[in-house]
């Protein structure tokens, strides 16, 4: 398969996997398109098959059935050159704990066959740069986990894997993570990220897919999502006897229109907003689960 | 490169991990004991406890015979009756005794013995007094001839022929169980699903670990070949034989790892490779006891190639077939475990 400017970074169809081969699949008749310089999101629970789609993708699980194309190559013919195009950060961290930081990325920078990031350069990206030359077993949990992240952008990857990239840090490294992520994003790269946390989904993602027991559900833009399946409300809080009350209504339903509009002539508002349903709810209402 | 590099990384983490060191300190005291605890030839030393119920010329005469029929290292010490023997066999356990009488005009020899020692050796006693005995008598004459097959063989001291064991399980077989060691700390740790996505192929990261398994069995092999070999030790052939048959019991652990996702599921399988081939070592040090299932064992040219390398003049045909065999196999094998590690790996 050639690739083209216009191609898309990733295209599969069917993909089914079942790790014991006894009929019981982790998933089952996967099919999206990433285009690229796309950020695409899988969002589900735990145990939905969302690291195993990622694990198929990037070729540590072998393609069992289905067929697709991952950055140019035919998923069924991997070649190792693939690798210097992607990058994968993992949900667990794995780098060598007895070796340091920089000893780390060292290493893995010099299996790549191209242009390569400074070991220093990406510890400073992710904040780690004052324990470059510290073994990575004396780090906590979080920072184990940035640097599992910042090995995933050594080779300066075209389509960049992300498992959970903010599971179990602190909010103001999550958000440091989250700024890695966004600039990759204006800078071009094709991003695939498997989550569960649904507001990092909706906040770095240009389209969705909803993934429940290895069947994908639903594929859409955010926006679409919510226009689609989200109910459009308002909050009002306004002035009665002298006590504030507060009512949510529907834009949609008529006789909440009509309430709201009783309201208004009716009453002193005090605060009105209106509210959009949360990734969350729009997730339990078309998957009737919920995403813990 | 990626080779090397990923070489370069393994034995920078062998190093930091306690697996060589142990391997390491295993080669000192095996060395250790060796040179100061192991003489380098067994002497045989033990007592025969003698009894004589005999006419004073009759016991003279007995009492010569036994002193000049004697061994070096055999000491005869005389006792008043039968009964003082046996007391005396009572305490000190690795001793025999004798009682000689008359009886019926005859002369009766009764051998004491402790009960342990096998109806073989009891026979040979038997056999060697009586033509002992035989060789007394006026007139005799020996006409027993002793051919040797093979008169040029050379034999190694005792404490060097212990070599070629240490060397066959501690530098060539460890290796099998320790390989399998780094795979599932690698499996544990995650780092090969890290490694799995770079564009290094799977054969440089088994031959990384094989290679650092060769340069712990190097190691380990030098300090106890040199330190107990000294200059009879035949260097060039020795470090080929020791890094070819290194390789080939790595090449094994990763074929048998790759069959399990854990140390302890696999850790039966290997440890039964291990116990099967250490079996080979009772037909080194007993020749005679060689059935055709022990010799299929990879360590049993192992150790004849081993040995030759301590020898004065070594059999280098032997040595180098035993090297192209096991290069051959090894490479075989390697192949096979690639193929199973490119499926199983990160799964």
């Amino acid at each position: 398969m050639t690739q083209t400017s216009d191609a898309p970074m990733i295209q599969v169809k069917d993909l089914t996997y079942s790790y014991d081969r006894d009929g019981r699949t982790a998933i089952k008749d996967i099919g999206f398109t990433v285009g690229r310089g796309e950020v695409f999101a899988l969002l589900g629970p735990s145990g939905a098959g969302k690291s195993t789609t990622q694990g198929i993708l990037t070729g540590l699980l072998p393609l069992q059935q289905g067929t697709g194309q991952v950055a140019g190559q035919d998923l069924h013919r991997i070649t190792r050159s693939l690798f210097n195009k992607i990058g994968v950060s993992f949900e667990q961290s794995n780098v060598y704990g007895k070796l340091t930081a920089r000893e780390n990325l060292a290493f893995y920078r010099k299996l790549f066959d191209t242009a390569t990031i400074e070991p220093m350069e990406l510890l400073q990206l992710v904040g780690l740069d004052h324990v470059a030359d510290k073994p990575a077993n004396t780090f906590s949990k979080g920072m184990k986990h940035r640097l599992t992240f910042a090995r995933s952008m050594i080779n300066r990857p075209e389509l960049w894997f992300l498992d959970e990239p903010t599971t179990g840090l602190d909010p103001a490294i999550a958000s440091t993570i989250k700024d890695i992520i966004k600039d990759k994003k204006h800078a071009g790269t094709t991003i695939m990220l498997t989550t569960h946390n649904m507001t990092l989904a909706d906040e770095l993602s240009d389209r969705i897919g909803f993934i429940v027991d290895g069947e994908l559900k639903l594929v859409d833009t955010p926006r679409n999502l919510k226009l689609r399946y989200g109910e459009r409300l308002v909050q009002v809080e306004y002035k009665q006897d002298g006590q504030t009350r507060t009512e949510t209504l529907s834009l949609v339903l008529e006789n909440e229109r009509q309430r709201l509009q009783e309201i208004i002539s009716q009453y002193e508002i005090e605060t009105m907003h209106t509210k959009e349903a949360t990734l969350e709810e729009i997730f339990i209402k078309v998957t009737g689960r919920g995403l813990i | 490169m990626k080779l090397l590099i990923t070489f370069a990384k393994d034995i920078r983490l062998a190093f930091k991990s306690f697996y060589i060191y142990i391997e390491i300190i295993m080669a000192v005291l095996f060395v250790a004991i060796l040179l100061f605890v192991v003489p380098e030839h067994f002497t045989t030393e033990h007592t025969v406890y003698v009894a004589l119920d005999l006419p004073a010329t009759a016991r003279d005469f007995v009492m010569n015979k036994l002193s000049e029929g004697g061994e070096a290292g055999t000491t005869i010490v005389l006792l008043d009756s039968a009964e003082a023997v046996r007391a005396r066999l009572e305490q000190d356990r690795s001793a025999a005794g004798i009682f000689i009488s008359i009886l019926a005009d005859k002369i009766n020899f009764e051998f004491i013995l402790q009960g342990y020692e096998q109806e073989k050796v009891v026979n040979i006693l038997r056999q060697a007094f009586i033509g002992e005995m035989a060789a007394s008598v006026p007139g005799f004459v020996d006409h027993t001839t002793v051919t040797l097959l093979d008169s040029q063989v050379e034999k190694l001291s005792d404490r060097i022929n212990m070599v070629p064991v240490f060397l066959v399980l501690n530098s060539v077989f460890v290796g099998l169980f320790i390989i399998a060691s780094y795979i599932f700390m690698d499996k544990e740790e995650g780092t090969i699903k890290a490694f799995a996505v770079t564009p290094a192929r799977v054969w440089h990261y088994l031959a990384a670990k094989v290679g650092v398994m060769m340069v712990t069995g190097l190691i380990t092999g030098l300090i106890t070949a040199v330190a107990v070999g000294g200059t009879q030790l035949h260097l060039f052939p020795f470090i080929l034989l020791l890094l070819v048959c290194n390789g080939f019991g790595s090449v094994l652990g990763l074929l048998i790892a790759s069959f399990f996702d854990s140390i302890t599921k696999a850790m039966g399988w290997l440890y039964l490779a291990i116990f099967m081939l250490s079996f080979t070592s009772v037909s080194y040090y007993m020749p005679s006891f060689s059935p055709l299932l022990i010799r299929l064992l990879p360590s049993y040219p192992m150790l004849y190639a081993f040995r030759q390398i301590f020898l004065a003049a070594p059999d280098y045909r032997q040595i180098y077939t035993t090297v192209g065999i096991f290069a051959v196999l090894g490479l075989v094998i390697f192949l096979l475990a690639d193929w199973r590690y490119r499926k199983t790996i990160t799964i």
